[in-house]
């Protein structure tokens, strides 16, 4: 910034208090009430699903929702997690402006934990590898029709990877890593705050290291807990991007997630003062480039898997085409691609509060639009058949009063530190005024 | 056509993009509508400054990339339907998701052409003479360092001594007379 002499600093201060606003507190009453109120629904759709002739499958219909919130939970976690390293490597003003909330979805990482807990107990409801452990068990099931032939070779070529046991160790190891990166990061930014200025080069290089390990180290096992969570749902299939999809769709609600937080926060101080359009464009471009990843990689799966056509690949979109599953890849297309795309290619709306923030919840609902259509058709009951049973209606209400306990836990980590980290940079150029930067 | 003599404008000169935006935004204020800043980086504030909101480009390039995806898919679709329809593994000629991939291609491909050429049609470049290059400060630091605000001839406000006076209020480093 080159002031000369004549020419006064515009620059804005900062205010004393860096505390979230009370109405923080308000958001976590509200998702506390529509969490309790959801769970009540979720309970009461178990019984009528379960005393519905002829599937009986309201508890097993509360676990696959279950196991979608959790999805969605732990994309809003770990995705914030590795979005908080991101920012840490690129560096950018943009990454000082979401730096606090994505700290706080890291911070929720043990109620996600939490909720994988009881789809692990409950695996024998959602994983067939989970029912037959050994090679008689799955040799009496075919033998019995409980399974076709190919699961049965499935089950056991796949066994010394799709076992309980490799399961749950895979799963608390990748947990324990997450939980060690989430803590890692968030003692040292409080650190960080408590020294002065002079400590700043250190810090940028210091969170730079870990956070560029970090990254690498993530999508590795972001990869494998895709894979054991949700792809072996379908013991007969395997994509070798499926693990990148689920980075992205991360990428994806975070982003649109971090964008509504930023955005309803400048209502009040602090981020009234370092919120400026510059970054708020800046975010909307970003989240724009993941949903154009997105749609590359999930339509790039399709095309190959189309273009082979192999029985032991095509079956899996199949299922999720055909027998009413079209109309939900195609809600899926247009809510997920098609509306987020027209909307962000707008530079007046990116630059517009509202309709930004309008366009970021439609994305977070295809988000659960996605994840619906990737797990309930794994089922047998499901596959190239979606029908109505009052079990389907858990995948509204059991996800939304999970999310609705995460994002209480959200606000409540949010209220725990300042919402500006002071000791970066970053700060002085975010108080600028925005043509002096331009 | 204005007749191409005597004096084209008045040309301030600034250090910072921020003096410029503010002069700029000043002068609109005051109903200067003839005028003009020149900066050697996109200042987006400059342009809303001067009232300059939106331009044609992104509709011709939204235009150019729906033609482009659209004639693509059409030509896809009149080879593999109409005109060689040939039997690939059993699959119907009318095989959409195969199209989709050249199809984007081309969609990217004149949108980019749409924008570039778009720009260049409605900003009048390349052209060969410009008054301003005869103020010597201009042409050593207007695509550098320096940010200048001209006010036009062409305004009715315009009025020599006048309007360098009120120039000279904004805190310029010069100003100077700029001739045809």
């Amino acid at each position: 910034m080159a002031h000369d002499s004549h020419s006064v600093s515009h620059a804005k201060t900062l205010p004393a208090d860096l505390s979230a606003p009370a109405f923080v507190d308000g958001w976590k009453s509200r998702a506390l009430i529509v969490g309790a109120v959801f769970s009540v629904v979720a309970v009461i759709l178990a019984y009528l699903g379960q005393s519905q002739d002829p599937e009986h499958l309201g508890w097993d219909h509360l676990l696959r929702a279950w196991t979608m919130g959790t999805m969605i939970t732990w994309g809003f976690a770990v995705g914030g997690l590795t979005l908080l390293m991101v920012q840490y490597c690129s560096g950018g003003k943009w990454g000082l402006l979401l730096r606090r909330p994505l700290e706080a979805m890291s911070r929720t990482l043990p109620l996600v934990f939490v909720y994988w807990v009881v789809t692990a107990i409950f695996d024998k409801h959602l994983y067939l590898w989970a029912v037959y452990t050994t090679k008689d068990a799955t040799e009496a099931a075919l033998n019995s029709g409980l399974i076709t032939e190919i699961q049965a070779h499935c089950l056991n070529f796949k066994r010394p990877m799709l076992n309980p046991f490799t399961y749950w160790w895979v799963s608390v190891l990748c947990f324990a890593i997450w939980g060690w990166y989430a803590w890692r990061l968030n003692t040292l930014a409080l650190k960080r705050d408590a020294q002065g200025p002079e400590t700043t080069p250190y810090w940028i290089k210091k969170l730079e290291n870990i956070s560029g390990l970090g990254i690498v180290i993530y999508s590795v096992i972001m990869t494998a807990a895709a894979i054991y969570w949700v792809m072996s749902m379908d013991v007969t299939w395997f994509s070798t991007v499926y693990g990148l999809l689920f980075l992205v769709e991360q990428g994806f609600q975070v982003l649109a997630l971090g964008i509504i937080v930023a955005l309803s926060l400048s209502k009040a101080e602090p981020y009234k003062t370092i919120l400026r359009q510059t970054e708020q464009h800046d975010l909307g471009k970003l989240t724009f480039a993941f949903v154009m990843l997105n749609i590359y990689l999930a339509f790039g799966q399709f095309l190959i898997i189309w273009s082979g056509n192999l029985p032991n690949e095509i079956n899996w979109y199949l299922d999720r085409i055909r027998g009413g599953w079209g109309v939900i890849i195609t809600l899926d297309f247009i809510f997920h691609w098609l509306v987020p795309f027209t909307l962000l290619l707008s530079r007046d709306l990116k630059r517009n509060k509202k309709r930004l923030i309008l366009a970021c919840k439609i994305m977070i609902f295809a988000v659960a639009i996605n994840q619906f259509w990737l797990i309930e058709p794994n089922f047998r009951d499901a596959a190239r058949k979606l029908h109505f049973s009052w079990g389907i209606l858990e995948y509204v209400a059991v996800p939304v009063a999970m999310t609705a306990f995460w994002v209480a836990n959200f606000c409540m980590e949010l209220k725990r530190r300042p919402l500006v980290q002071v000791n970066d940079p970053h700060l002085a150029e975010i108080l600028e005024p925005e043509h002096a930067n331009a | 056509m204005p007749a191409r003599e005597g004096t084209y404008g008045l040309l301030a000169e600034f250090e910072t993009p921020g003096d410029l935006v503010r002069a700029a935004r000043k002068a609109h204020d005051d109903g200067w509508r003839r005028l003009e800043c020149y900066t050697p980086y996109p200042v987006e504030e400059a342009a809303e400054a001067i009232g300059f909101h939106r331009n044609k480009v992104p509709l011709i390039t939204l235009i150019g990339g729906l033609l482009g995806g659209a004639a693509m898919f059409a030509m896809e679709t009149w080879i593999s339907v109409l005109a060689y329809p040939t039997n690939f593994a059993g699959r119907p000629t009318y095989s959409w998701p195969a199209f989709i991939v050249p199809a984007y291609e081309w969609t990217i491909l004149w949108a980019g052409l749409s924008a570039g050429f778009g720009m260049l049609a409605l900003n009048g470049l390349p052209a060969l003479y410009h008054p301003l290059f005869n103020a010597p400060n201009f042409r050593d630091g207007a695509t550098t360092d320096k940010f200048f605000l001209c006010l036009e001839a062409l305004d009715p406000k315009f009025e020599l001594a006048e309007s360098k006076e009120y120039l000279e209020t904004m805190g310029p480093v010069s100003v100077v007379e700029v001739e045809y």
